[in-house]
């Protein structure tokens, strides 16, 4: 780890990089991309995780596929789907793969910022064209992916979401597209181990809305901002 | 407030939803008259009993018809466009027009 | 003589009497425990007065001890309209009495009182019709007197918000009734939640007496409690009120300063009902409280209600509150009892075994003030000979009873207000005089006294059963429900005709709004027959306590003196909120999203001004705000002359993929698509079905399947939603994908563009026969894989550069540095609007309105002509087969002189209204103001001239001139 990373140091910049700079911040390069590693201004992370965490991930590797064609092409690249619509699966790289509908998908690279599924996918996207009816998405950019993780994540998002997203309501590996805190988002139940985490991917654009508003409402539970340091296993 | 049954996302909150308007069949638009084509474009059927309607679940951008008694404001039943609309649909040559209009300068607005 | 003074246990279940609070009242000091309310402190200290009435500002005292009465409002630091019966007490807290002149105990506002012939039934409506210019004259003195508190208006906005939250079933109201249905669900392992607006859960257990002794209903309630707090799978809300019912059991609970969002499958509404009051001359006198408000306030607060009480009675009940009266040492002086002959229950012969005074079919016929004035001092007795008729004894008066306390037992309304909410209809059943509900909605059931029931044991069986019956629909249980409980056999708690008109009137009917019998039969004299004519005309019922005490009365006088059946009258519609609210509640934590460009920051230390467009952040322009206009037109120079940027990453962006993509545009746009050549971009003019201009933008071909098709900022949610629902029908193989927020993107324009650009992108050629107007290309920009579009909207040449979204930043900073040696400058969209209307492009939505078509915006040329079909194509047809009714012109304004017109000023010929500015500037490069507005196609001819009324009224001369303003042939941007 390299605690001297500057969050403008890769052309890919998170837009909240400022908030968490003013957090106390500090940046490590994963793969591609700088992330917070953990913020000075904290306790402990690995203990807030457990309870109510609020983590940015947006500049780690995500991408998209729909069309027709997608499911057969995305199993010709060796990814295990998940049966149905609305349902997600971490594959053995860690990708987490969420199927939004029949044929569209979307995948999020590990915490550690690795996919080999993406990686795949990304060659394949650069040797245009695809196969018939598989389209790809940048979801790296029109999404932005925070993590909001610990015990007490059901009861903050019930204070921006109208969707029972409790554990025993809505299962590991459950999505919810649906509107939060105003704003349409994608909401996957994303277990790490014993931790209760929900992935919300939502409009890039609207990220520092949403970061604000989470953070505003985890304050009763005294959720802080984590770096992906406490997310690892 | 209202729950919806989106045939993709479940049941919902309907003020996820955009309404789009009555379900009806656009009459041939080289062959209707006039005043069928004003009514097709202006008038709504805005029955009292059971009517077919557009929704659209805005988080997904998922489209679907939705049958509704408007006097009850009951959602009866929500199902896939598809069940309606199965086939790929052509629209025939356009018979000539004459061209009247006068040439402009190109531009796109913000 | 402040003195809270208490009985002794086991009155007071809800006091702790280790913990006294100090307050103020009035300005006075005063001691109260915690557990108490302000009404219930107050009492204890022998304060009884708490506010004057709304009209006559008389005096009024509790009534209810619930909260349901408007008698209790009282004024907090911050909070006007609080009710005393409600509001917990805490430490140091100061409360004032409100709507009085003086003050409470001598209010100059009360004289209105004997001039209350002048204020009759309708008053406001008669006042404002005639004679003409009346209302003027009394308005200012019924302003004055008819405000309710006041607001402080340094108040500091305090945190409220609001949470969602599922159950299976809802039980609402936690009295018998409620906590059995609460016990019986939980048995199927649903999530129950439990909610009452009290303090403390039991309903009426905690006051009422249901046995001879007064001990069953507190065992009754501590076993029910037990159970319920022993059961892991009922979570309970006390100070709690479920404030409405809304479609499918979406429940607003107020807890403190949240807003529940409950949602249930199964909502069981056991509400409970409301005691209401006997009507007859002084029916208001503070001292003269509902039975159920004796109870509470001795058996919740161990306040003593007076020493020498009366009870009125239609009802066995009133013979519980009797005793329990006797039980806290009160001398009850007698039992009025109205009926004829009362079928007496165990209770009730009790108390008459305690030899108590008791005179049947006999009436309170008037209560009497004391010497103060402001309370009760005695009550006068008549005998009943018919309905609402007494006796008039030989010396005129009838038996007079020295009394402090009026305790009224005469009835119950059913808490209809969320049952009918939910669309469950009132009736009135003539045998047992109540009001009962029927129709409730969908998933929701009643019990307990709501749904009826009076019987203890016929109350607890209903709850079971609307239990099962709930759990059933879940499939949770598969229990056969029981039958429902008949209602006949049992005894009828309400008295057919309590109500005792006297010839000096102030029978209160309605105490919010102080209306007498004679009011309600006046409106329907005045010929508002109709309940709901009755209410709007004499206000009854409009007042903070909605009608719960009055619309029982005024439905049975209302259907006596229209000779109908109380049935057939029935009551006002009952809408949420069930109780006042603050606005707080409702507005709770608002979400107001906001969206941001990923170079936002860099605006900002650029110094720009930002405006927000929709939910985005967009610069305006750069500088100070004093220097507004010269930054505007400095900015607009550099453009012309040099190089700008511009950050145009809310442009919406739109890819369409696949065999058919040429198909779909060429279907949803005006313009033909299928022959465009790859690797150009064209004009996209997005028409409705009714013909209707509604967006615009380029479409850009990357590729024989590939189109990234631009948008409006406003318009892309839209277009794209448009674009799916169309294609949902035409099933074409074509995939859209709305991937706006995916690219940041900058337009990069001026003669000195290309130069910039060159530095930072070494894979495209830039050169203009290489890569010319209206080119797209697919490249690296700043080390950005980048999409470049070469497009003419500001006039010059100029690149739009598209790069995903994460990377705007980086590529903003490269071209500023890459530019710096041109003097490259920031510009904003107010440059941008200046720019654009030299070059004469509209702006959809601001140079076009709802019923813009393409001919009068000059876009005839934007029309395929040959085209099977295009959305709006028919209607665009039709339209062109009659004469154009309008035209959007270009103008100048040549007189510098003159005002410059703003948007939406009026084109004028004489009087006549003919058109409108859309847009208009000063132009920095024409050195006059420039414009577009619509006029009559026979002044759209260059040259015309037309008039335009500006700011201050003045007439301005604009000329004609043919678009655009600048650069006719189009050289710059195709340079």
């Amino acid at each position: 780890m390299n605690p001297s990373t500057l969050p403008t140091s890769a052309l890919r910049r998170s837009q909240l990089y400022r908030r968490h700079t003013k957090l106390g911040a500090d940046f490590v390069t994963l793969g591609d991309s700088v992330v917070v590693s953990h913020y000075n201004s904290m306790g402990d992370e690995k203990i807030q995780s457990q309870q109510l965490g609020l983590a940015d991930l947006s500049t780690l590797p995500r991408i998209g596929f729909k069309g027709a064609g997608t499911p057969d092409w995305a199993l010709s690249l060796g990814i295990e789907l998940p049966a149905a619509p609305n349902r997600a699966l971490v594959q053995a790289d860690g990708t987490l793969v969420a199927r939004l509908s029949q044929h569209e998908l979307l995948l999020a690279s590990g915490l550690d910022s690795r996919s080999q599924c993406i990686d795949h996918a990304t060659a394949r996207v650069t040797q245009a064209p695809l196969a018939k009816s598989v389209y790809s998405l940048p979801r790296s950019d029109s999404h932005s992916w925070l993590i909001l993780c610990g015990s007490q994540a059901p009861a903050t998002l019930a204070k921006v979401c109208g969707v029972d997203l409790r554990p025993h309501k809505f299962a590991n590996g459950e999505i919810a597209q649906t509107s939060i805190a105003k704003i349409n988002g994608v909401i996957v139940r994303h277990d790490q181990g014993e931790r209760l985490s929900y992935s919300i991917f939502s409009d890039s654009s609207s990220v520092e809305f949403l970061w604000d508003s989470l953070l505003d409402a985890m304050a009763e539970f005294n959720g802080t901002a984590i770096g992906i340091k406490a997310l690892g296993e | 407030m209202k729950l919806l049954t989106c045939p993709l996302n479940g049941q919902r909150n309907i003020s996820e939803f955009t309404y789009g308007g009555e379900y009806h069949q656009m009459p041939d638009h080289q062959q209707a008259s006039s005043r069928e084509w004003a009514e097709h474009v202006f008038f709504h059927d805005n029955n009292a009993g059971i009517v077919t309607e557009w929704w659209c679940h805005s988080a997904s951008s998922y489209w679907f018809l939705a049958q509704r008694n408007t006097i009850s404001d009951q959602i009866l039943r929500t199902f896939p466009a598809d069940e309606i609309f199965n086939q790929r649909v052509d629209f025939a040559p356009a018979a000539e027009v004459s061209s009247d209009a006068t040439p402009a300068t190109k531009g796109e607005s913000r | 003589m402040h003195n809270n003074k208490r009985l002794a246990p086991p009155f007071g279940s809800l006091i702790n009497r280790e913990q006294p609070i100090s307050f103020r009242f009035e300005k006075q000091n005063y001691q109260g425990f915690a557990g108490d309310n302000i009404a219930s402190a107050l009492a204890a200290n022998q304060q009884w007065l708490l506010s004057r009435s709304f009209k006559y500002h008389r005096p009024r005292g509790a009534l209810t001890m619930a909260g349901q009465d408007a008698n209790t409002m009282i004024q907090l630091p911050s909070d006007p309209n609080a009710l005393a019966d409600r509001v917990p007490l805490s430490e140091g807290l100061d409360v004032m009495g409100q709507n009085y002149s003086g003050s409470l105990s001598r209010d100059r506002g009360a004289l209105l009182g004997l001039f209350s012939r002048f204020l009759p039934v309708g008053f406001y409506y008669k006042a404002f019709f005639k004679p003409a210019g009346m209302w003027e004259k009394w308005a200012v003195l019924i302003r004055k007197k008819a405000g309710l508190g006041t607001i402080n208006q340094d108040y500091q906005p305090e945190y409220y918000d609001k949470q969602y939250q599922f159950y299976d079933v809802a039980v609402i109201g936690a009295g018998p009734a409620g906590l059995s249905a609460a016990l019986e669900a939980a048995k199927s392992g649903g999530e129950i939640l439990l909610v009452d607006e009290n303090a403390s859960l039991g309903g009426s257990l905690n006051y009422s007496r249901l046995d001879p002794e007064g001990t069953a209903a507190r065992e009754l309630r501590q076993r029910l409690v037990a159970d319920v707090e022993a059961s892991a799978n009922i979570t309970t809300m006390t100070s709690a009120t479920c404030n409405g019912w809304f479609a499918d059991n979406w429940l607003p609970i107020i807890c403190g300063k949240r807003l529940y969002k409950v949602r249930a499958k199964q909502t069981i509404l056991c509400v409970g009902a409301m005691e209401q009051q006997a009507v007859f001359h002084n029916n208001d006198l503070p001292g003269v409280i509902m039975s159920s408000a004796a109870q509470r306030l001795m058996h919740l607060y161990a306040v003593r209600p007076g020493k020498a009480a009366v009870v009125v009675t239609g009802n066995n009940e009133g013979y519980g509150a009797a005793l329990d009266l006797l039980d806290a040492g009160v001398e009850v002086k007698a039992i009025i009892d109205l009926r004829q002959q009362p079928e007496y229950d165990a209770v009730a012969q009790y108390a008459l075994s305690k030899g108590l005074k008791v005179r049947t079919g006999h009436a309170v016929y008037a209560a009497n003030k004391n010497a103060s004035g402001l309370h009760l001092g005695s009550v006068e007795i008549r005998e009943i000979i018919s309905q609402g008729i007494c006796a008039t004894p030989k010396s005129g008066k009838g038996e007079i009873i020295d009394c402090d306390t009026l305790c009224m037992s005469v009835g119950y309304t059913p808490t209809y207000q969320l049952v009918c909410q939910g669309g469950g209809q009132l009736s009135y059943d003539d045998d047992s005089s109540m009001f009962t509900l029927t129709n409730c909605p969908e998933n929701c059931q009643i019990a307990g006294s709501v749904n009826s029931h009076w019987l203890l044991d016929d109350v607890i069986a209903d709850a079971k059963r609307a239990a099962i019956i709930a759990t059933n629909a879940l499939e949770l249980t598969t229990a056969l429900a029981p039958e429902a409980i008949a209602l006949s056999q049992q005894q009828s708690p309400n008295f057919g005709w309590p109500i005792f008109a006297h010839p000096k009137g102030k029978e209160f009917v309605d105490f919010d709004e102080d209306l007498q019998i004679a009011d309600i039969i006046n409106a329907t004299k005045d010929g508002y027959e109709h309940i709901q004519l009755v209410k709007r005309y004499s206000t009854c019922g409009m007042g903070p306590s909605q009608g719960r005490h009055s619309a029982l009365a005024t439905a049975r006088l209302v259907a006596a003196a229209t000779h109908k059946t109380v049935a057939q009258t029935g009551v006002t519609t009952a809408r949420p909120p069930f109780s006042a609210e603050h606005l707080a509640h409702s507005a709770g934590r608002s979400f107001y999203p906001a969206q941001r460009s990923n170079m936002h920051y860099r605006h900002l230390e650029a110094g720009a001004q930002m405006l927000q467009a929709g939910a985005w952040y967009r610069p305006a322009y750069y500088g100070s705000t004093a220097k507004r206009q010269e930054c505007i037109n400095a900015e607009v120079n550099n453009v012309r002359n040099n190089v700008g940027l511009v950050d145009v990453s809310t442009l919406g962006g739109l890819e369409v993929r696949g065999p058919d993509a040429p198909e779909f545009l060429n279907r949803f746009y005006t313009f033909g698509f299928l022959k465009q050549p790859v690797g150009k971009a064209r004009y996209a003019l997005l028409t409705n079905e009714a013909g209707v201009v509604i967006d615009d933008g380029v479409a850009c071909r990357f590729s024989e399947e590939h189109y990234y098709v631009t948008a409006t900022t406003g318009g892309v949610g839209n277009v794209y939603q448009s674009m799916l629902k169309w294609n949902a029908q035409w099933r074409l193989d074509v995939d859209i994908a709305n991937v706006t927020s995916a690219y940041s993107a900058v337009n990069i324009a001026g003669p000195n563009a290309r130069k910039v650009l060159a530095k930072v992108c070494s894979d495209i050629e830039l050169d203009s026969e290489a890569f010319p107007y209206m080119g797209v290309r697919q490249g690296t920009v700043a080390g950005v894989a980048a999409r470049v579009i070469r497009v003419g909207f500001v006039g010059e040449l100029g690149y739009e550069v598209h790069v995903p979204q994460h990377c705007g930043e980086a590529l903003w900073d490269a071209l500023i540095v890459a530019g710096a040696e041109f003097s490259i400058e920031p510009f904003g969209i107010e440059a941008q609007r200046i720019l654009r209307l030299e070059k004469g492009h509209i702006i959809i939505g601001q140079d076009t309105d709802a019923m813009s078509n393409p001919a009068e915006v000059q876009m005839g040329w934007a029309i395929a002509k040959n085209k099977p079909f295009f959305v709006g194509g028919r209607s665009i047809q039709e339209l062109n087969k009659a004469p154009l009714k309008r035209s959007l012109v270009g103008f100048v304004i040549n007189d510098l002189e003159a005002p410059i017109p703003l948007e939406s000023h009026l084109v004028l010929d004489g009087d006549r209204m003919t058109g409108r500015v859309t847009s208009c500037n000063f132009s920095p490069t024409l050195n006059k103001p420039v414009g577009l507005a619509y006029v009559e196609p026979d002044k759209a001819e260059a040259g015309s001239h037309f008039s335009i009324k500006s700011s201050g009224g003045l007439m301005v001369d604009a000329m004609v001139v043919k678009l655009p303003f600048y650069d006719p042939d189009t050289l710059r941007q195709e340079y």
